[in-house]
């Protein structure tokens, strides 16, 4: 089964003036806004979180006290720019601190057959074995080579837009992605090849 | 998918961000649950004031800073206004000195 080609949808784009007027009506205090703008964010946060983290429940723990610090450290937001990026920095930053905090590395093992492209699972499971596969290759590589990545394909923002998330430079940006890329085309094309 | 990329490919990869944003995403259902977690951490927050303590807490330090800022700066400028000013090495040198008892003393018993 192949993955679907649609470009990307990124939930976490909002007209700007909605979003900024969400924004307002959290920082007066509505909590129902906040259960709003979390709930349209929470997709993209928990997402950029597990491409660091690996660890579903580490990832939902790290988009949670960055959804928890930015509501704390709504002032700091500048209203003119889109919130987005500004709460992915947060994101970003939350989970990267957690994988330096975290003392053993849990890495569920993966089976050899999948890894090795041995015998291939039936149907109904090939999808998440090919979910499997693509997380343990996000694993090898470095964490911002991953979230460049996948803010870039699967969440849609651009190399300059990531560039102000990550804190680092655009071209860097582009490199990243682009041997992230390299790197899970080659996985993606072996999957092809063998179906 | 499998073409090779320019390095500095602009645009997006549709199949490869299909197939990682399964790969990354939640399970199914469990994102309501994520937000109903995350508006009730909320929740005990205001519930408990600790949000309040916290800045509270913030507010008490920043003040105590400031105060024993104003304490030091006080005192040292206080302290410099009112040392007496040391005499510049002239005036040392050509002010009349008193001479000591004892100086006098010795120099007439030597004669």
């Amino acid at each position: 089964m192949k993955p679907e080609s649609q470009p990307p949808q990124p939930a976490a784009r909002i007209p700007g003036q909605d979003e900024a007027a969400l924004v307002a009506r959290v920082r007066a205090g509505d909590r129902t806004a906040f259960g709003v703008l979390a709930e349209r964010y929470a997709g993209v946060a928990r997402r950029v979180a597990r491409a660091v983290l690996g660890d579903p429940d580490d990832a939902d723990d790290a988009a949670q006290d960055a959804l928890l610090s930015a509501l704390v450290k709504l002032d700091q937001y500048d209203p003119r720019r889109p919130f987005g990026p500004w709460l992915l920095r947060i994101v970003a930053n939350a989970a990267t601190d957690r994988r330096r905090r975290r003392k053993v590395r849990r890495v569920e093992p993966l089976d050899p057959a999948l890894v090795a492209g041995g015998a291939r699972p039936d149907a109904t499971t090939e999808q998440r074995a090919l979910s499997e596969r693509l997380r343990t290759a996000l694993a090898e590589l470095s964490h911002r080579r991953r979230m460049a990545v996948v803010l870039f394909d699967v969440e849609g923002y651009s190399h300059a837009e990531i560039a102000a998330i990550l804190g680092i430079p655009e071209g860097t940006v582009r490199s990243e992605v682009f041997h992230a890329r390299r790197r899970l085309r080659v996985l993606l094309a072996d999957w092809k090849e063998q179906e | 998918m499998t073409r090779e990329p320019l390095p500095f490919d602009h645009r997006p990869d549709p199949a490869l961000g299909a197939a990682l944003r399964q790969a990354l995403e939640p399970a199914e259902g469990s994102h309501t649950a994520f937000v109903a977690r995350l508006l009730a951490r909320v929740d005990d927050l205001r519930g408990t004031g600790s949000w309040d303590r916290v800045l509270a807490r913030w507010a008490r330090v920043g003040v105590a800073a400031a105060v024993v800022f104003s304490l030091a700066a006080g005192y040292l400028v206080g302290r410099a206004t009112a040392a007496p000013a040391r005499p510049s090495v002239a005036e040392a040198l050509i002010a009349p000195r008193t001479p000591v008892v004892e100086v006098v003393l010795a120099s007439v018993l030597g004669n």
